[in-house]
């Protein structure tokens, strides 16, 4: 039996029958130019994953994760529902106006622009600052338990490399242990269009603080304290990128938590 | 899971063939694939369903991108996918992985959206199959379009990349990509072998550069 190339190639993929295995392992013992031939096919596999793994490490938009965070759930226990659900997709208007209205619920649960603030009309209007990303990021992420992180702590070497790599200034994990935080993982982000990382530290009663971080030419040279929504957040900068330490409001140690990790960037 | 299963002998002449995606990669597929089953209560199911939505956003993204080679489409087809999905938690046969499902359903989405082009385009109704093909022979857009995929697997025409991810990349068996892109078994086995030998022909050509 001839081995064909469509042959290698399912047996890189563990499909062939048993008759074809033992063929083609039987080949591969005998003829140099068949390896060869494996070889390169295996070099093309390892290429087209490291092109494609190269995709899912792009960040996701936040209006992607928050238009699913905040889809409309109310009819799912109505078999009524189900009716109002047409088998062909919406065409493309209903779908723009079915992410309008997504992002709407975004800014309203969980930008919260528009509530409790007395400068909220004027508060849209401005230019988002990273900050605001951040703080949104944080309320979907932070709700996340068995997905809190992307990269487990485990792979450290690998989030600083590739984080770096990411971002284009040193990234490194700050140990903040003496602070009562253990770090979990890490996450990439976009926010004002630029990618952001994402280092993820939980405290002994599982609230989860944040230490982002963005690459800049105009770093902050003191710490500053803010609040978006539920959020405290304490921000800084080093040579070339800011930092922000975001949790829960009023947990209260977040500034001594900036200063540890300031200390160590 | 056939796919997962490594039924090959050892052969220790021969580097190991395959699966060596990056580990941050195969800890984000294996924690996609929920251990325990969604709660029946309705508000409690679509809020599982959610998180684990989100976090499988890459992959989708990527999927999506290989059908539509473009990051606005496939954003907007990820959107849509994951809204449906929402929308039908109850019809989800947890017997199958979640991922597995969103994958039916987003190329579902994207066939149903190819086939309304074709018709706005005055080419009539015509088969999934057809719809693809017709679609990847538009060498012009294609060719604006492919930039969008990354690296070598640009170089893949629009019926093979989508193939080659989830057999390769995904570890899909020939059997479930013949399900999920309906296909028969042979076809899969042609397309992932076609795709391996324009990438490695593209490799010699640039020199070994993957890049």
């Amino acid at each position: 039996m001839s081995v064909t190339d469509e042959m290698l190639s399912a047996y890189l993929d563990g499909e062939l029958s048993e008759v074809d295995l033992r063929a083609v392992e039987a080949a591969l013992e005998d003829q140099p130019e068949l390896r060869d031939r494996l070889a390169a096919l295996m070099a093309a596999d390892a290429a087209a994953q490291e092109s494609f793994a190269a995709i899912v490490a792009e960040p996701v938009p936040l209006a992607l994760a928050a238009a699913i965070q905040n889809a409309p759930v109310a009819d799912l226990a109505s078999p009524a529902g189900h009716a109002n659900l047409p088998n062909a997709p919406r065409r493309p208007a209903q779908l723009l106006a079915a992410a309008v209205a997504a992002l709407a619920l975004s800014v309203g649960s969980i930008g919260g622009y528009l509530t409790g603030r007395e400068d909220g009309g004027a508060r849209v209007a401005e230019a988002r600052n990273w900050l605001d990303d951040i703080a949104d990021y944080h309320a979907v992420y932070a709700a996340q338990v068995r997905h809190l992180v992307e990269v487990p702590a485990d792979e450290a070497d690998h989030i600083e490399t590739w984080l770096t790599a990411t971002l284009g200034v040193g990234v490194v994990i700050p140990d903040l242990a003496g602070d009562g935080l253990e770090f979990q993982g890490a996450r990439l982000l976009v926010a004002a269009g630029r990618p952001v990382a994402q280092l993820i530290y939980t405290d002994t009663a599982g609230g989860v603080v944040a230490l982002c971080q963005i690459s800049t030419e105009t770093p902050q040279d003191s710490f500053e304290t803010r609040q978006i929504n539920d959020f405290d957040l304490v921000s800084f900068g080093n040579a070339a990128a800011n930092f922000v330490v975001v949790g829960d409001a009023g947990r209260g140690d977040l500034s001594a938590i900036a200063e540890s990790a300031a200390s160590q960037v | 899971m056939h796919a997962l299963i490594d039924h090959r002998p050892e052969h220790t002449r021969l580097p190991e063939p395959r699966r060596c995606i990056a580990p941050r990669l195969q800890a984000v597929t294996s924690a996609d694939r929920p251990e325990r089953p969604y709660g029946q209560d309705g508000m409690a199911l679509s809020a599982e369903l959610k998180q684990d939505l989100i976090a499988m956003l890459p992959r989708l993204r990527r999927f999506a991108r290989s059908l539509t080679r473009s990051v606005p489409e496939a954003d907007d087809l990820v959107q849509e996918a994951c809204l449906r999905a929402i929308a039908r938690a109850d019809q989800w046969d947890r017997s199958q992985p979640l991922d597995r499902w969103m994958f039916r359903i987003t190329r579902n989405l994207w066939i149903s959206e190819l086939r309304k082009q074709q018709v706005r385009m005055g080419e009539g109704q015509v088969a999934a199959e057809e719809t693809h093909e017709l679609r990847t022979l538009e060498t012009g857009e294609a060719q604006v379009v492919a930039s969008q995929l990354r690296g070598l697997i640009a170089a893949l025409p629009g019926d093979l990349a989508p193939v080659l991810l989830a057999v390769s990349v995904e570890g899909f068996s020939y059997a479930e990509a013949a399900d999920l892109f309906e296909i028969p078994i042979g076809t899969v086995m042609s397309r992932v072998h076609r795709a391996r030998k324009i990438l490695a022909a593209n490799i010699a050509a640039t020199g070994g550069d993957s890049r």
